[in-house]
């Protein structure tokens, strides 16, 4: 790394065990893998991503799991489908095991509920789950950030369809505050990994919180959000692909 | 799972027990004509009473059928809630779902431990003359409340906590009739139409 790198590095990787870390939800950017044109996400990819968390110290602290589970309505009338929620997705996340979270992208809501929400929805027998995604891997501890690194695979299988890299900032909670270090680590990141030379890219793109009725103090709700957003940048990525081999 | 009785009474009866006040916004929602092969209802309940409200959905289920069923003094049927953001109601909205009634619940709510975990609700029902207007909301049956008995229950323990509601009905037998929900045998004919009111759909305002 060169020099001015060093020394920002030093800065934000510092860790003092004395400071007192966000007695609420810290923030995170969720990051999904951009295969370049002509490439595809495998298992090497995502070894080589893990090796280079682990080469900017980054310590394995044990692994993590959250689900993404796609509803459908159930119709009496298949024509009619047009009126119902294009996409109605639960998600739950490994920081919040006893919440569970809907969220309609195309209506801009997001809730957020006790586990048991699960139940009442099978019971209402309206909608049903057609599909579920997995993002799992391994968590680091890196100074003041929290990094997961994970694989995007269907319940019942494991095609690798996508990798997701989280990043949190654990001191700060509010998301314009938190700009310019996210900013700067992520350029940190970016600078080691090119190193790599991996046929792709880790790119955010921040959802506008504001459109589902978030603030800029940052939450689970914040979390589900972007995991939806990933989700569907995650599979128009793979229909890209499949439409260029077509 | 829940054990369930409800009854009347014209006058307040229950005293010296931790009690907290209620009042409670509560939306009935049925799915649209088109969603599931089956029509479904959910409630949601906002608790006026917190300095913020707070939202709970709520889905009541069948009850426990058969021989041994009608024997039972008690209904025992299955109930899940679950805590809710503020969002809740938008969101199922935009699933389809349409408000059948609502109502607004004011009283009291007693908490027992009597061989179960026991809650007494006496509360009036209130209907709004507009839509989702709870400061404008006015009894359905003046002068009279309606009485719930409920204790939470699993599929392994039913019989113990029906056991402790009946129990616990004959306790405040000096003071109601308690009854399975829809069976107004033994109310006093003065209130015989209020309970008709007021247990077959809750009285709640329709649209």
């Amino acid at each position: 790394m060169s020099v001015v790198y060093c020394h920002i590095f030093r800065r934000l990787i510092s860790y003092n065990p004395y400071r007192k870390k966000s007695t609420t939800m810290p923030l995170k950017r969720v990051f999904f893998w951009q295969p370049n044109a002509g490439s595809t996400v495998n298992s090497q990819i995502l070894n080589e991503v893990s090796q280079c968390v682990e080469s900017i110290n980054g310590v394995k602290e044990g692994r993590w799991k959250a689900t993404l589970t796609f509803y459908k309505p159930m119709l009496r009338d298949q024509a009619l489908s047009a009126e119902f929620p294009r996409e109605f997705i639960g998600i739950s996340l490994p920081e919040q095991p006893n919440k569970y979270y809907f969220v309609l992208r195309f209506n801009k809501i997001v809730l957020e509920s006790d586990s048991s929400i699960q139940l009442i929805m099978e019971k209402l027998q309206s909608y049903k789950s057609r599909v579920a995604l997995n993002f799992e891997g391994f968590q680091y501890q890196l100074g003041d950030f929290q990094l997961r690194v994970g694989k995007v695979v269907p319940s019942h299988s494991e095609n690798l369809r996508g990798i997701v890299m989280e990043v949190e900032y654990l001191p700060i909670s509010s998301l314009e505050k938190s700009k310019q270090i996210m900013e700067e680590f992520f350029d940190i990141w970016q600078d080691a990994i090119s190193k790599r030379s991996l046929p792709g890219r880790f790119i955010h793109i921040e959802p506008d919180f504001s459109d589902y009725g978030l603030a800029d103090h940052y939450t689970s709700q914040h979390t589900a959000v972007q995991y939806t957003h990933v989700t569907s940048q995650l599979i128009a990525s793979v229909q890209a692909v499949q439409t260029g081999r077509n | 799972m829940e054990c369930v009785v409800q009854g009347i009474i014209e006058t307040q009866g229950l005293c010296g027990v931790n009690k907290e006040r209620l009042r409670v916004h509560e939306i009935c929602l049925k799915s649209g004509p088109n969603l599931g092969f089956v029509a479904s209802e959910v409630r949601l309940l906002c608790d006026l009473e917190q300095s913020e409200p707070t939202w709970t959905v709520k889905h009541v289920g069948g009850a426990l059928r058969g021989a041994g069923a009608e024997q039972i003094s008690v209904l025992v049927r299955s109930m899940v809630e679950s805590k809710a953001s503020k969002n809740v109601l938008r969101l199922f909205y935009a699933l389809g779902y349409k408000l059948d009634h609502e109502l607004l619940r004011v009283g009291i709510t007693f908490h027992f431990q009597r061989g179960a975990q026991i809650t007494v609700t006496v509360s009036s029902v209130n209907k709004m003359l507009k839509l989702h207007a709870t400061d404008e909301a006015v009894p359905v049956t003046p002068g009279i409340q309606l009485v719930e008995v409920t204790a939470p229950a699993t599929s392994e323990n039913y019989n113990e906590v029906v056991a402790a509601v009946s129990s616990f009905c004959e306790y405040l037998a000096p003071l109601l009739h308690l009854s399975k929900p829809g069976v107004s045998t033994g109310v006093v004919p003065t209130a015989a139409a209020a309970a008709a009111s007021l247990m077959s759909d809750g009285g709640g305002t329709t649209l």
